[in-house]
């Protein structure tokens, strides 16, 4: 093993440091971006247009806040199944606030993620102390939100549209031109990055998806990073899905159902493993662009709804089997 | 048949090596094994024991060396086909599936089919058969295996073995799950098995067993065979002798006397107990003491230092530090003032190391918190410990940001034991730390742990090695089924006393020869 890794390294030595530094997942990722642009450009110029690319990174800012929320999960090597209806709820109860006045207005945001991060508690709980697969735990959370948000509109559309202020974020414009949202997910990309490669926090996050048993004998309190880390996730989740609201203008039934697929899609073409311990933020962005121009692209050249989703889900795998998989020297 | 005259051999090993990366296991090694005999195999912690049950069982393939069965060269590629050999294993670590059935358990690698589905009342039939020739009616057939005491399994086990009609049965401490009196039972049935003619192939760490059962004994060191004999014809001491005589090859830095300390010990335990395989441990380790656990593998030792450590859970007795008791609820816990204490973990692949994160990311690793301020890492205080440790530890890495995975495995052991010492721990626990490292990074390893002692540390040493036992600890305590059954100190800690009291024998006793 030890060989094949020398070799490994000295190949790696002779490349510019920019590219060695990088995750070659990424630099794929970005890649594809470029290829998918230039093949969009073939079929109309309209493709490379600042507008067109502007109004691409702002629905891909949705996808990209519930997926930062995403990766931390992935990295410890759980996965969070409960994307959809924690936005739907964090949309909902966000809207549903805003009908009491000037003071809901105010609290409708905060609101709206407190509901995620309850959500991101009872998860977390459930993986970090009960020891429940996390796949289980979190499906059945989202079947609760689900159930919770049905009894709330009591199965029809929600009257509730969205405060201002969630309409200010989400399609304002602090600088002309560029869209509040994209703001917002530049933000929260900077926070992830400080917190994923800066903090104590984020250290422990690869070191537990790398090996739980090392980082518990190392004294990392495992559980409550696990726990943490839901919590981030359905907090990210639920204020996704008071963004999309914002631009959608309401909450709507199953709003949110739209995007577990992608998020963890993103975070996975990205080059994060789905079995935890390695990935960088950078790539997750990547993936969240690389997913919003294939949907926007497929759908621009008006393929009908099936065939999208086969196109869709066909490229998905091919770039899994292309990079996806963990390295054999692992 | 009398004992002196021996069968043609069934199965014969002829110069059968195996390395495990630097690591020899087995050097041309013979062995034959007849049919109709039992034969016994001792040997002590790293023989070649295991592998040589492994190459006989097609779990592992030998480097170079031929094996015969009935004089024709075999070669077995996987387990099934020396099964299909005719070569059973009852192997230590349980091979069932708890929520099977016992039948099912036993026809598990061939069950019996009709029409391509499993035929059930050929399975319970066989098994019930099986289950009679291992001496074990009482198990019923259709009983899960998880709601079975653990000395039945074991007889499940044997069974499972037998209804494959092996010629050739291989028991790889078998009893040690027993109780007295269904090692009396399996013993009967081993001697009619071999009345019906079977190769047996038995080994053992009692030895008393192997006093009763064996015709033939062979004993093993370093991976070669260096004495097969008659059973009953040389004594327990002569044994012993055999199963010594490696050459030091290490250099220890000599022992300090310790000053018999004045304040409490640093450590102290007081009937520490788990479940049943930890039972009474009292000791206790003074400032600069290195205290050395020793005995054969899996007697608790490794269970004794995640005991001190906090991992296991529902603990009895008492662990005091500095006089005062203390509860150790994690290794959270362990690893911070005013306990601090640091555990060297047995595998550093998978609980020492994170093999893919950077030589950087894993020296740092456990001591996070004394590196950051309110979470938020201070990276130039976090390069200044590193470099203070790779430069102490002389750690030869090509650079601080490849992955821990491509550094050599002494190397490798150096990071863990630095990520450790960057807590400046006060108690150190260590799980047999230079298991798979060259020499020269284990005299390295010797000199540090007596440097750290000096500097005031408490020292718990668990090693597989009696050489450092006997080179680098003030004192060992020998473990056996759980329970420290020997204190060895000073002069008295010789590589013979250690493995004497490792099999819970007198060294001196001649009588009860085997």
């Amino acid at each position: 093993m030890s060989e094949t890794s020398e070799n490994h390294v000295s190949m790696r030595t002779r490349l510019p440091s920019f590219i060695r530094r990088a995750d070659p997942a990424v630099l794929t990722a970005f890649g594809c971006i470029l290829l998918l642009l230039f093949l969009g450009s073939l079929y109309s110029s309209n493709f490379l247009s600042p507008d067109y690319l502007l109004q691409q990174l702002k629905v891909a800012s949705f996808l990209g806040v519930v997926a930062a929320g995403m990766m931390v999960v992935i990295l410890l090597g759980h996965i969070d199944l409960s994307v959809p209806w924690v936005m739907t709820a964090g949309a909902m109860m966000a809207c549903a606030v805003a009908g009491f006045g000037n003071t809901g207005s105010v609290a409708a945001i905060p609101v709206g993620i407190l509901c995620g991060v309850a959500f991101g508690l009872l998860n977390g709980i459930g993986v970090a102390y009960l020891r429940i697969p996390s796949m289980i735990v979190t499906l059945a959370s989202n079947v609760v939100a689900q159930g919770l948000m049905v009894v709330y509109t009591g199965g029809f559309s929600p009257q509730d549209s969205a405060p201002p202020a969630v309409r200010w974020l989400a399609t304002g414009a602090v600088v002309p031109g560029l869209p509040n949202a994209i703001l917002v997910w530049l933000a929260i990309s900077a926070a992830m990055v400080f917190l994923l490669t800066r903090t104590a926090f984020g250290r422990a996050v690869y070191g537990i998806g790398n090996s739980e048993r090392a980082a518990f004998l190392s004294g990392v309190a495992t559980r409550s990073v696990v726990m943490i880390a839901f919590v981030v996730s359905g907090a990210l989740s639920a204020f996704g899905g008071v963004l999309l609201a914002g631009y959608a203008s309401k909450a709507a039934q199953a709003m949110g159902d739209a995007y577990l697929l992608p998020s963890i899609a993103a975070v996975v073409l990205g080059g994060t493993s789905i079995l935890g311990g390695r990935g960088s933020y950078l790539g997750t962005v990547a993936g969240v662009i690389l997913i919003t121009l294939l949907q926007s692209i497929l759908s621009v050249m008006q393929m009908p709804e099936a065939g999208r989703q086969i196109v869709y889900g066909v490229v998905i795998i091919a770039m899994l089997l292309l990079y996806g998989r963990a390295p054999p020297n692992r | 048949m009398t004992p002196a005259e021996t069968p043609p051999p069934l199965f014969r090993m002829e110069g059968v090596s195996k390395r495990y990366g630097g690591v020899r296991a087995l050097e041309k090694a013979q062995l034959e094994v007849a049919p109709g005999r039992i034969h016994a195999i001792l040997g002590e912690n790293g023989a070649g024991k295991s592998t040589l049950i492994k190459i006989m069982a097609g779990v592992v393939a030998p480097d170079e060396g031929r094996i015969l069965l009935d004089g024709q060269e075999v070669t077995f590629r996987s387990p099934a086909e020396a099964a299909a050999a005719g070569i059973a294993c009852v192997f230590q670590e349980l091979s069932l599936i708890p929520d099977l059935s016992v039948a099912d358990n036993i026809v598990l690698s061939n069950p019996p089919r009709r029409f391509g589905m499993i035929d059930r009342g050929a399975q319970r039939a066989l098994a019930e058969e099986a289950l009679a020739r291992a001496g074990a009616e009482d198990i019923h057939p259709r009983a899960a295996v998880k709601d079975l005491p653990l000395s039945r399994r074991q007889m499940v086990e044997i069974a499972k073995a037998l209804a494959s009609k092996p010629r050739a049965l291989i028991l790889d401490e078998a009893t040690s799950a027993l109780t007295a009196a269904d090692v009396a039972k399996v013993f009967a049935v081993l001697k009619r098995l071999r009345e019906e003619g079977l190769a047996l192939l038995y080994i053992s760490h009692r030895m008393h067993e192997i006093a009763e059962l064996a015709d033939t004994c062979t004993v093993f060191r370093n991976g070669r065979n260096v004495a097969t004999f008659t059973a009953g014809s040389r004594s327990n001491s002569e044994i012993i002798e055999m199963m010594i005589g490696r050459e030091y090859s290490n250099v220890f830095p000599p022992r300090q006397p310790v000053a018999k300390p004045a304040k409490a010990p640093v450590l102290e335990c007081r009937n520490l107990g788990w479940t049943d395989r930890l039972r009474e441990i009292s000791f206790s380790v003074g400032e600069g003491e290195v205290v050395g656990l020793g005995g054969l593998e899996g007697q608790g030792q490794r269970l004794l230092l995640l005991a001190l450590f906090g991992v296991l859970r529902g603990t009895t007795g008492s662990v005091l530090v500095d006089g005062s008791p203390v509860t150790i609820s994690g290794p959270a816990v362990a690893r911070k003032p005013p306990l601090a204490m640091a555990l060297i973990p047995e595998d550093r692949k998978t609980e020492g190391l994170m093999l893919p994160m950077t030589v950087r990311e894993n020296l740092s690793f456990a001591a996070l918190d004394r590196v950051s301020r309110g979470g938020v890492i201070d990276r130039t205080k976090e390069e200044q410990l590193i470099d203070d440790m790779v430069r102490l530890l002389e750690i030869k890495t090509a650079g601080l940001d490849i992955p821990v995975g491509t550094l050599s495995g002494g190397n490798q052991q150096k990071v863990v034991i630095a990520k450790w010492l960057m807590r400046k721990p006060r108690i150190i626990l260590l799980n047999d730390p230079t298991r798979g490292i060259d020499v020269g990074t284990k005299q390295e390893l010797y000199q540090l742990l007596r440097r750290l002692a000096q500097a005031g540390a408490a020292i718990v040493f668990y090693s597989t090695d009696y050489d450092e036992l006997i080179g680098c600890c003030d004192r060992v305590l020998v473990l056996y089924d759980g329970r420290v059954v020997r204190e060895l100190e000073g002069d008295t800690i010789s590589e013979r006393a250690l493995i004497a009291s490792a099999l819970n024998v007198e060294a001196g006793q001649e009588g009860s020869a085997i």
